[in-house]
């Protein structure tokens, strides 16, 4: 019904034989693998699929830096030209610049003259004018006060009565 | 484990045998293959031991890298069991960290290039001691000796 299996009896001295086998056995392959891992790194610095790969690097790396100088070359053209447009263009604004700077400084100076001798023509009273001024000034006195009307006219002057001036005179209106 | 040598970590890499053929008439491929893991069916909850034991799925090994050699398990018309060996592939892998099989390695060891498998020694001395057995077939007569080890 149910059947166990039978264990295996192995006699110790055969075990103890198996062991030792089988530790030699692991002890040799340990140190057999590692040869060979040593081998194959010497092999990839010195073998020849190696020295074929560097010698394919080299030419390759001589190839792209030949690439890379003609394109430096190329560039270094357009570039030049570039700079000369450039230049040209700035002293073009420079120049411009320049002159609106002079019509400008000209403009100026022609209007403070004009200011000028707008200033000189009013009637400035100088030291000789002033007994004259003053007199004329006495003479003639200046009389600002008035009065508006709701219906619009002015009446100036500080002494006018309403009815003493006739009605032609009397319209004033507003002036916008 | 302490030694002066450290230990090769593994690479998911094994060379082995394997089986071609057809019925009756198997032929072994010495190759180099990919080794995946055992995947567990995760959802059922039972012990991982147990699991390890009874529930895993096939063990879908990965592709095939390389061929390294080849086994053939019938005796050909010599009485010779032929197998072909590339030694260089075979230390070259063995040197990048891949495992290898017990026949395998029992090979390699018969051809001089590994030191001789305990196993091959302990099956010969285990050979010598038991009785022959009973055959169906009669022993061809060729060029090779007849068979008197009864385990071949």
């Amino acid at each position: 019904m149910f059947r166990i299996a039978p264990k295996k009896f192995i006699p110790a001295d055969e075990k103890a034989e198996v062991k030792r086998l089988y530790d030699n056995y692991f002890h040799q392959m340990k140190s057999l693998r590692h040869y060979f891992f040593e081998q194959s790194l010497e092999q990839a610095e010195s073998g020849e699929v190696a020295q074929m790969k560097h010698r394919l690097e080299e030419e390759e790396h001589i190839r792209l830096m030949e690439e890379n100088r003609l394109e430096n070359e190329k560039t270094a053209k357009l570039r030049e030209e570039k700079l000369k447009i450039q230049a040209e263009k700035t002293r073009e604004n420079i120049l411009a610049s320049l002159i609106n700077k002079e019509e400008e400084t000209r403009q100026y100076e022609i209007q403070i003259e004009a200011f000028l001798e707008k200033q000189k023509a009013t009637p400035f009273i100088q030291a000789e004018n002033i007994e004259k001024a003053i007199e004329e000034a006495l003479a003639n006195p200046v009389d600002f006060n008035f009065a508006i009307d709701l219906d619009g006219y002015v009446y100036r002057g500080r002494e006018t009565a309403i009815e003493k001036i006739p009605e032609e005179e009397r319209e004033r209106l507003r002036s916008n | 484990m302490a030694s002066a040598i450290p230990t090769f970590t593994k690479i998911g890499k094994v060379i082995r045998l394997n089986k071609h053929g057809c019925t009756n008439r198997p032929f072994y491929h010495i190759v180099v293959q990919k080794v995946k893991r055992k995947c567990y069916i995760s959802h059922m909850k039972i012990s991982i031991t147990l699991k390890k034991k009874y529930y895993t799925r096939d063990n879908f090994d990965g592709p095939v890298i390389e061929q390294v050699g080849s086994y053939d398990a019938m005796p050909n018309s010599q009485h010779e069991k032929l197998v072909a060996v590339n030694f260089e592939r075979v230390q070259y892998w063995l040197a990048q960290g891949a495992g290898m099989s017990n026949p395998v390695a029992q090979l390699l060891g018969l051809s001089g290039f590994l030191p001789n498998h305990p196993q091959t020694l302990i099956q010969s001395w285990k050979n010598r001691r038991e009785p022959p057995r009973e055959r169906k077939l009669q022993p061809i007569k060729g060029i090779a000796p007849p068979l008197d080890n009864p385990k071949i």
